[in-house]
């Protein structure tokens, strides 16, 4: 069985489920792929935190890959692309290579996001503290709140806060803020400033995947993608 | 009339925001802001008509999923990407703030009240998203 293309089903399903893509998304993914690689026959089975991959060739030699996901910072133009790239392999557009070729560049990208995500935070917190009744002032403040939480992650490697404590800082943050204008200047609502601030930190992908894998069945996923 | 556009436009705008946040293709970021900004009008315009908040809530949510099937279909872009913008603004960011802020000042009967509702929110945007996915599927079929 040819080592690359072993390489490029992990490259897919892995690209896939750290940037969230939904787990059934995976082992499609890779049952096609792996068919349009000329495999005999292909069996994925994923979740949120692993995918477990066995391939067998027509010689009847099976190869099995256990791969630990850890969570990324969710790319969904990485998912897309790979859906692309599974497409294009599977309708014979591009050649099995030039596939494992864009899967391992794909993978090996790392665009540094931070501003991007600095000013879409201001953004979406700017719109929805309006959602949220409050005036331009609201807005304003809500926006330059949200910002402010997306630079923690400007913080130096050593003392930066990821995950659950991160999303627990933002919070705070988001609260702190709001909250200490208006004590010390009365100025804004503080209602429409935090919730506005905070929504973009509501994790909006999860909560589709949890959805889309429950209705498919895929309860383990689900169930992860819920919590 | 113009509280109406207006949501329209807030909504567009943190679908939006949301767009960039979550890195959709580019390509996506304008079709999806409008669907979220839909979805969002139709649920104001239902709760300024005096429909019941789940009710206007499914019916707004609805709308954005199927159309973000059909758009994600036509623009072949994986579902996931407009549904996630889509629904975004229909989220109860205020209601779940509301009840955390009724559990920190130790008001419990007020925070299981804001609590259910934004509850039966949540779980009337997952409800609706399920039933894009069937409607989008009949409709495909025939």
């Amino acid at each position: 069985m040819e080592a690359m293309y072993m390489k490029a089903l992990e490259n897919a399903g892995r690209i896939i489920m750290e940037n969230g893509g939904e787990a059934y998304r995976v082992e499609e993914t890779v049952s096609r792929m792996g068919e349009a690689f000329g495999m005999a026959h292909v069996e994925s089975f994923a979740i949120p935190s692993g995918i477990f991959i066995s391939c067998k060739d027509h010689a009847g030699q099976v190869e099995t890959m256990v791969l630990r996901v850890h969570r990324g910072g969710g790319d969904l133009d990485k998912v897309d692309r790979v859906n692309a790239i599974s497409r294009q392999v599977v309708d014979g557009s591009i050649s099995p290579e030039e596939a494992c070729r864009q899967l391992e560049e794909l993978h090996s990208l790392r665009e540094d996001s931070r501003a991007g995500n600095v000013m879409a935070a201001a953004v979406a917190a700017f719109g929805f503290a309006f959602m949220f009744r409050g005036n331009l002032t609201d807005a304003v403040i809500s926006a330059i709140t949200a910002a402010s939480v997306q630079l923690l992650a400007f913080l130096p490697k050593r003392i930066r806060i990821a995950g659950l404590s991160g999303a627990l800082a933002g919070g705070f943050i988001t609260a702190l803020v709001p909250n200490l204008l208006f004590t010390l200047w009365r100025i804004g609502t503080t209602e429409a400033i935090v919730s506005g601030a905070l929504m973009p930190l509501v994790p909006g992908v999860a909560m589709t995947n949890a959805v889309r894998d429950t209705l498919r069945g895929d309860i383990v996923s689900g169930v992860s993608h819920a919590a | 009339m113009t509280d109406i556009l207006l949501s329209l436009l807030f909504g567009m705008v943190a679908t939006a925001g949301f767009a960039g946040l979550t890195h959709a293709p580019r390509r996506t970021w304008l079709p999806a802001s409008v669907v979220g900004g839909i979805g969002y009008m139709l649920y104001e315009i239902l709760q300024r008509g005096g429909v019941a908040e789940p009710a206007s809530m499914f019916a707004g949510v609805l709308c954005a999923c199927i159309l973000s099937q059909i758009l994600a279909r036509k623009m072949r872009v994986i579902a996931t990407i407009f549904i996630t913008l889509s629904i975004i603004p229909c989220v109860p960011g205020l209601g779940l703030y509301r009840t955390m802020v009724f559990l920190g000042q130790r008001q419990a009967y007020e925070a299981l009240i804001c609590g259910v509702n934004t509850m039966i929110d949540i779980m009337m945007i997952a409800l609706a998203a399920g039933v894009s996915e069937f409607a989008v599927r009949c409709f495909q079929r025939k």
